[in-house]
């Protein structure tokens, strides 16, 4: 029996829960992201924005000359959105057992069985985005399919607010005429490589013998897209799935050589990233330097610390540290930089003569001054404290 | 001022007061030492204005009166003077002249009228009791206190009186000691018993200065004062204002399984695990097993330590992580040769006591490594 998978794409999100709170917004185009003016990008912009060509990850100098007068720029507040996101998890796990988050505000849900108790995929879609409107006032596009694949593109395929069923028997014909970019694998090197080719969809690629296609894309990555091309794909869901690393990372809108800013967005970076780990409670020992070169040449760098940590002043002093060591840095111009966070450590937890005994209010002795800062960023905002440095008199 | 004073007198004076004086203080004049004086005798005070130490030792007074004289300064004067010595103090204009022999210093000073004073209110309780158990009230206890926690409460030794005992207790809210010493009269508390906070730094003094012997040290309580006197020796503390914890409700109750160990044998085996254990939470893992107890502690670089000790053991086979550190401070704080350790399994705290002791109770929480 096939299975039947859901993926469910919050609309818009950091945008979206920025308008519900904000009621006076909704209607306008919203930007969350870098404050205008600066260098930073787009993080998410509702669809107000969207119908000005503005997206994810654009720079915000360019959204900024698009957007009219009446736009409203945020910069985010993931400590809301994080749990907001937690609701959204929560709930639709009283849906389905085996959710796995995939993104703050994306899920794969595994719906195989659902049927009798729900009824058909369209009423189970149905369900989900309902679950999530009375939770959080949100909504979702909502894809179903036998595997993580379609259900992916399903949901992408209409929003916002969409539902799109795509039964096994109908894979092939909602694939063929996709475009070639949808399959995994098939990126802006090999896209226009494939079209010279005279490959221009989906279905163009599923008529190509395998072997074309590894000659031309190699053998693994062959396979894997003559195999997608299919509608062949992972349909297994994995619930609460552990996190594997923690990590930001920033295009510069315009590439940047000098040092120190580098230096500066390294240690924001650091600093967000930080920011999470401690949120989740984790700590790494390998933390992760990434730079991107013009045009296109991506280097990282690992990192291991002896002991693991969350703290932001590590983790800059080592991304930084690793980022001096290096030589084919020069003066080349950076477009992308960014920091992360893995090899996640159990510390030992000693335990709390109060913990359970309700004598007194709990208390820990965890890092009190990253506590108050954090506690300080949620309740103000991100922007409101951050770590000062000495700088030379300029 | 004028007097003239043995170094052999006046050392042992400045060294019971001048622990009180910080490095830097929130007042000039707190850096200093007030001396007065009269009758024969010099008595000297100095305070940070939550405690405030007093003693007194005889002196030929010339002319009587008060001076304040920098606190470590003075004292380094004193002590660097040779054994024997004879030491003049006197005022002159603005400076506090000290000599001996053919050493002249002029020191600064400061109005001796500007000296501090603390208020203790009303001390509306007052008992006697042996030097000795008092001291050893807080020597079992104070390491058990917490440091600069923000639950201030725990900042110090909570001392209990009951009516014909006195109990201290403290506790970082990993492990607490608690133990208690016998009075020789019943006191009237009221209706229930009375307790104070004795801050950390007041803790520290008490226990440095109390005398070891069975001389009788008066207690006197207010609602937020205690005064220790001995001898010509006053010791004023500000009391930590806050409610205390119900220790008692976190102290566990019918542990089932008994375990018996040498002291010093468990003591050489926990410091050489140790040192391979993680730097930062000093982790060791302790099997209780018929007849053995194991000790394994692993650090980071994946260098592991294994030692056994032999035991006395009742009970089933439990495996808890501890801080080795609180195990060590309950070793050096039991004077028994044997200890004693009830405990129930690994989630839970344990009792550690010294063996057949009845007085003195402490508690550890496991550590899950």
């Amino acid at each position: 029996m096939p299975r039947l998978i859901m993926h469910v794409d919050l609309d818009a999100f950091y945008a979206a829960v920025e308008q519900r709170d904000r009621p006076e917004w909704r209607g306008r185009p919203v930007v969350v992201g870098a404050a205008p003016g600066g260098r930073g990008v787009v993080a998410t912009c509702s669809y107000e924005a969207r119908r000005y060509g503005v997206h994810s990850a654009m720079p915000i100098a360019v959204a900024a000359r698009r957007l009219p007068p009446e736009t409203v720029y945020v910069r985010p507040d993931m400590a809301r959105y994080a749990r907001v996101s937690r609701e959204i998890m929560t709930v639709l796990q009283t849906l389905s057992p085996v959710v796995e988050p995939v993104s703050i505000d994306e899920a794969y849900l595994d719906c195989t069985g659902l049927q009798r108790l729900i009824g058909p995929p369209e009423a189970i879609g149905r369900r989900a985005k309902a679950v999530i409107r009375e939770a959080v006032g949100l909504t979702a596009s909502v894809g179903l399919g036998p595997n993580r694949l379609i259900a992916k593109l399903a949901s992408d395929s209409h929003k916002p607010d969409g539902l799109t069923v795509v039964p096994a028997g109908q894979v092939q014909a909602f694939l063929d005429p996709m475009p070639l970019a949808v399959l995994r694998g098939v990126g802006v090197k090999t896209a226009p490589r494939l079209e010279r080719l005279g490959l221009h969809s989906v279905g163009d690629i599923r008529r190509l013998p395998l072997e074309t296609l590894r000659r031309q894309l190699g053998a693994r990555a062959g396979t894997a897209v003559h195999q997608q091309a299919r509608g062949i794909a992972d349909d297994r869901v994995y619930p609460a799935r552990e996190r594997q690393s923690i990590s930001k990372e920033t295009t510069f809108g315009t590439d940047v050589t000098d040092p120190e800013v580098l230096r500066e967005t390294l240690r924001w970076a650091a600093q967000e990233v930080g920011y999470v780990a401690r949120q989740e409670g984790r700590a790494g020992s390998v933390v992760t330097l990434k730079v991107r070169l013009h045009p296109f040449e991506t280097h990282t760098r690992s990192g291991t610390l002896r002991a693991a940590t969350a703290d932001d002043r590590m983790l800059f002093r080592t991304a930084w540290a690793l980022l001096q060591a290096e030589h084919w840095l020069g003066r080349r111009a950076v477009r992308l930089i960014g920091v992360g966070l893995s090899g996640w450590h159990s510390e030992p937890e000693q335990g709390d003569l109060f913990a359970d005994s309700g004598v007194i209010p709990e208390g820990s002795d965890a890092d009190r001054l990253h506590e108050t800062l954090d506690a300080i960023r949620d309740k103000f905002g991100k922007g409101m404290i951050q770590r000062g440095m000495a700088r030379p008199p300029s | 001022m004028n007097i003239e004073i043995t170094r052999a007198g006046l050392l042992p004076a400045l060294s019971i007061v001048s622990g009180v004086v910080e490095k830097r203080q929130t007042l000039p004049i707190l850096g200093n030492l007030l001396l007065s004086a009269s009758d024969a005798s010099l008595a000297i005070r100095g305070t940070d204005l939550e405690l405030e130490i007093a003693t007194r030792t005889p002196a030929e007074v010339h002319d009587s009166g008060s001076v304040t004289v920098p606190a470590r300064k003075f004292l380094d004067i004193c002590r660097t003077l040779p054994e024997g010595a004879m030491i003049r103090i006197r005022k002159e204009a603005e400076r506090v002249l000290v000599s001996s022999g053919r050493s002249r210093f002029s020191l600064s000073t400061l109005p001796a009228d500007d000296f501090p004073s603390m208020e203790t209110g009303e001390l509306d309780l007052s008992l006697d009791l042996d030097a000795s158990v008092l001291k050893r009230l807080f020597e079992k206890t104070a390491f058990a206190m917490a440091q600069q926690d923000v639950r201030y409460y725990l900042n110090g030794v909570l001392l209990e009186l009951q009516a014909a005992s006195l109990v201290s207790v403290a506790t970082d809210g990993h492990r607490l000691a608690k133990m208690s010493g016998a009075l020789a009269a019943a006191v009237d508390t009221g209706e229930s018993s009375r307790q104070a906070i004795v801050p950390a730094k007041s803790v520290i003094e008490l226990k440095r200065l109390l005398p070891t012997d069975d001389a009788l040290v008066r207690l006197e309580m207010g609602a937020r004062t205690i005064r220790v006197s001995f001898g010509e020796t006053a010791i004023v503390s500000k009391l930590v204002d806050g409610k205390y914890p119900e220790y008692d409700r976190v102290i566990p109750k019918d542990l089932p399984h008994v375990a018996l160990l040498a002291k010093d044998v468990l003591k050489g085996a926990l410091q050489r695990t140790a040192i391979l254990s993680n730097e930062k939470y000093k982790g060791v893992r302790v099997s209780f097993n018929d007849g053995v107890l194991g000790l394994l502690s692993h650090n980071p670089e994946h260098e592991q330590a294994e030692d056994e000790v032999e035991m006395e053991y009742q009970g089933e086979p439990v495996v808890v992580g501890f801080n080795v550190g609180y195990i060590m401070d309950v070793i050096n704080a039991v004077e028994t040769s044997r200890i004693e350790v009830r405990l129930r399994d690994a989630d839970g705290s344990s009792i550690w006591r010294g063996e057949g002791t009845e007085d003195e109770i402490f508690v550890i929480m496991p550590m899950r490594l």
